[in-house]
């Protein structure tokens, strides 16, 4: 549905974008994981042909955006971070405006949406009046008109209370379920990303440094936080067990590890064990071990 | 028809704002301020000069004659920097405000953004003297009654002319508020292209009134009085020619050739450093 291909940027004379290439399938919710000013919202931008790229080229649905943009974002709706509406017009002229942009504006068919999004009762009071989470929801319903194909999602979240981020999430994945909608999904919430996309890349300082999907991520394989003194005894002993070093005191050990096995050896070696913390191996540790692995 | 749907959303953002309201208020209260000033001093004067020149005072201080003093004044003084304002606006406060992400996510071409801009404000500028013409005329006939032609005396302009028929004077009056609504599309194209520039917009602003008054202070400087054809601010006081007894046609089409020359160049200008630019947050 959306493949990206090599895409390049530079910022005055900075490099913003060092070759990024990830594909996502029809149907599929994809998570962009970066910190801020990873390139992020950068790689959306070309694919919404905001910015133009490098080099490189992304396709939506086989069509260039970079040769036919118009043609290729009649399948897409986006939704910003803090979305920037015309605070002096009512929501549903907001739509009609935005909506009107991108072809006749179907007064059915957006009723429908803002019910959807439960903003029918002040879909005709001054956007200036919404809250954040209803700006959101006013964010969603124009961006689902008229019927895209992918949405592509830039931080949407961010500074929703946790109800709000709850509803928008289980939204997402409703229309993925009713109309099979492929998502792009860029954000730093860790937990949202982790719960909602099917496959997930990290891009660091401009270049794509992990991709796969979220299910290889949840490392089954029994982790501990384990510290104990001396250090050299801790790991002379774990290793020993076939443990692995991970960030953050965390040990990873072979699926048939027992661990009450591994702290007994601790002991009878002589190590002062202070925590022992069994953990998952979370995709925020998947993100800061890349983050830390990948030096720009 | 899509277009013409897309232009009347611009419009209507347009005319959403509570400022474009205040615009027109202030103007009214400017207006009325003019038709006092006229009527307490300026009449007088004007009658003085018509009998010197032994035209029929009473037939031409009138209220057409205000009207014509008013409109003329409001958009110099006030016009200028109130286009330049809001066609400074019409692009830059878009993509400051982060409303032009929005827009541009849309499947449409940014030319055609453009084009839908620039309409819009072009159609804003020209209804907007007509409306100063016709309530500065509402007012005059307040407060000077029905009665009376038109006399117009611009010695800057060489121009004097008399009609004392109201209803050739009214249609002279009109044509003239229309020419000079064309005339503010250049304030208005200037601000335009600054606004699509990547500034702020109260300095697409300020650029576009810069380059209007430094024409207009370059255009009155006596040495270069047999040069003044070369100023943009002098075309646009070309308007007035259309009030002149014999209308000289071949000047006006000149100088409004010219001037749209200047608007579309503007307007080129502008859509290609729109085109080029990269919109982040």
């Amino acid at each position: 549905m959306l493949s990206v291909k090599n895409l390049t940027k530079k910022f005055a004379g900075k490099d913003a974008l060092k070759g990024i290439s990830f594909e996502v399938a029809r149907g599929e919710i994809y998570g962009l994981l970066g910190h801020n000013g990873a390139g992020k919202s950068t790689t959306l931008g070309i694919i919404l042909s905001m910015v133009s790229a490098g080099s490189g080229e992304v396709t939506i649905d086989g069509i260039s955006v970079q040769k036919n943009p118009r043609k290729a974002l009649r399948k897409v709706g986006a939704i910003f971070e803090s979305p920037a509406f015309y605070d002096y017009m009512s929501g549903w002229d907001n739509l009609k405006v935005l909506v009107g942009l991108s072809g006749p504006f179907d007064k059915k068919a957006a009723k429908e949406i803002v019910e959807k999004v439960g903003l029918t009762e002040r879909i005709h009071s001054k956007v200036g009046a919404y809250s954040h989470g209803m700006r959101q929801r006013l964010a969603l319903a124009q961006s689902l008109l008229p019927e895209p194909e992918i949405l592509l999602l830039d931080e949407p979240t961010d500074g929703l209370d946790p109800e709000g981020i709850k509803w928008f999430r289980d939204f997402v994945l409703g229309l993925r379920k009713e109309r099979g909608m492929t998502v792009l999904f860029n954000s730093h919430l860790l937990s949202e990303v982790e719960q909602m996309c099917d496959r997930v890349s990290i891009i660091r300082a401009g270049e794509l440094v992990y991709e796969g999907a979220v299910n290889d991520l949840r490392d089954d394989r029994p982790g501990l936080r384990l510290r104990a003194s001396p250090e050299g005894t801790l790991t002379e002993v774990v290793r020993g067990f076939g443990g692995e070093k991970m960030p953050g005191d965390r040990w990873v050990f072979p699926e048939d590890t027992r661990i009450p096995a591994v702290v007994r050896a601790l002991v009878e070696a002589g190590a002062e064990v202070s925590e022992v913390t069994p953990v998952r191996r979370s995709l925020e540790d998947v993100y800061l071990e890349h983050s830390r692995l990948s030096k720009p | 028809m899509m277009f013409f749907s897309q232009l009347k959303g611009e419009l209507k953002k347009l005319f959403a704002r509570k400022r474009t309201y205040i615009g027109y208020v202030v103007f009214l209260i400017f207006e009325a301020l003019l038709l006092t000033l006229w009527v307490k001093v300026g009449r007088a004067q004007f009658e003085a000069l018509a009998e010197r020149n032994f035209i029929p005072v009473e037939l031409l201080s009138s209220s057409l004659t205000a009207t014509y003093w008013i409109m003329g004044f409001s958009m110099f003084l006030l016009g200028s920097i109130y286009f330049a304002l809001v066609a400074g606006d019409i692009v830059a406060k878009e993509t400051e405000d982060g409303n032009m992400r929005m827009v541009l996510s849309r499947p449409v071409s940014r030319l055609r953004i453009l084009v839908l801009k620039y309409c819009a404000v072009l159609i804003y500028t020209v209804t907007f003297v007509i409306f100063v013409g016709v309530t500065g005329y509402g007012m005059a006939l307040l407060a000077m009654g029905s009665e009376g032609g038109l006399f117009i005396w611009n010695p800057e302009m060489y121009i004097l002319a008399v009609y004392p028929d109201r209803n050739e004077a009214f249609q002279r009056l009109f044509m003239g508020a229309c020419f000079m609504g064309l005339s503010m599309c250049v304030v208005t194209s200037l601000g335009f292209f600054f606004s699509c520039l990547k500034i702020k917009p109260a300095a697409a602003s300020v650029m576009a009134l810069s380059v209007f008054f430094i024409d207009f202070v370059l255009q009155n400087i006596p040495f270069l009085a047999n040069h003044k054809d070369a100023f943009i601010t002098f075309r646009m006081a070309n308007w007035i020619y259309v009030l002149q007894e014999n209308i000289p046609w071949e000047r006006i089409i000149e100088s409004y050739s010219i001037l749209m020359g200047l608007n579309i160049s503007l307007f080129i200008m502008g859509w290609m450093v729109f085109q080029s630019r990269d919109f982040k947050t």
